[in-house]
């Protein structure tokens, strides 16, 4: 009984196809010079129909890739260089007039620097004014999370919170972000930032990185 | 003190409040540089032997990566006149 309805189905499902095969295969054995006619009508007509953006563009792509000239097989970076894309945007790096740029009545040089210290195992934010004194200083810690919870970005993110609501509330509304270390707590404290509203004016990283520094400590041994 | 001018090198101004974009414009070029790779790997000391070592598997990797992604472009390349030869 099941094998019957099985074969039953498949030739069901089967039957269409079949059938368009063997349509295809008789306007193929037409041949000749009728079917090269009805070919190129299609051709014609699809020409003249699909005129629209994306297919104009795909023969744009084709002529350029044929007349190009050959791809140079040599060794990767011998001619060319890679360049990040974002070095092509010249709006969104700071040039020689930054300093002097007004953001909200401030010089850009003049504006408060929050400087957020990241760690593996803590986030420290901290407000200054433009010379470095600090004015507000928050860490996850004084959050209220204590031990491994201090270094993920929830506790960063309050962290920041916190922080963004007290320098709000003292006047401070557009400030630089000094970044410097790589934790959990990196992209965490800078949403926690954006979302008190306050108007982070640029982002800047001073992690401090070198290829020979003074001996570190030796190695973890897990 | 940095040696770089502050908030003049590795620095992203913020455009039409998109905070997030400008981090993630800041996190990809410095990594793009290696400059988080090499903060990472700065963090304990790396005795002369594991130097060595790191050295000359990064110099294999270079090499193989090279003959791989050219493997692979030759075999995926599409812009020939004839795309599938042999085969009707």
């Amino acid at each position: 009984m099941i094998p019957k309805l099985f074969s039953c189905s498949l030739a069901k499902v089967c039957a269409p196809s079949i059938l368009n095969l063997s349509i295809c295969r008789v306007g193929n054995s037409l041949g000749g010079a009728n079917c090269t006619h009805l070919c190129q009508v299609s051709a014609v007509f699809s020409r003249s129909l699909h005129f629209s953006s994306p297919r104009s563009k795909e023969k744009d792509r084709k002529y350029y890739v044929q007349t190009s000239l050959p791809r140079d097989e040599g060794t990767d970076g011998e001619k060319t260089t890679g360049i990040d894309r974002a070095h092509r945007r010249k709006d969104i790096f700071p040039d020689e007039n930054t300093p002097n740029l007004i953001f909200d009545g401030l010089k850009f040089k003049d504006l408060p620097i929050l400087n957020i210290r990241v760690s593996k195992n803590n986030t420290i934010l901290s407000l200054a004014d433009a010379k470095g004194a600090v004015k507000l200083l928050r860490s996850c810690g004084m959050e209220g999370f204590k031990n491994a919870r201090k270094g993920t970005n929830i506790a960063a993110q309050a962290a920041a919170i916190t922080i963004g609501k007290k320098s709000l509330d003292m006047g401070v509304t557009s400030v630089r972000i000094n970044v410097q270390g790589l934790g959990p707590g990196r992209l965490a404290s800078i949403k926690g930032l954006e979302m008190t509203g306050l108007n982070i004016v640029s982002i800047t990283d001073s992690t401090r990185c070198s290829e020979n520094p003074p001996r570190p400590r030796k190695q973890r041994k897990i | 003190m940095l040696r770089h001018a502050r908030f003049l090198a590795r620095t992203v101004l913020v455009k039409d409040g998109n905070v997030d974009a400008a981090a993630k414009v800041v996190n990809r070029l410095l990594s793009a540089d290696g400059i988080f790779d090499t903060w990472r790997r700065t963090r304990f000391y790396e005795k002369p032997y594991q130097m060595r070592r790191r050295i000359n598997y990064q110099k294999c990797k270079a090499v193989y990566d090279e003959d791989m992604s050219r493997k692979i472009q030759f075999v995926l390349r599409k812009n020939r006149k004839d795309p599938f030869p042999g085969c009707y």
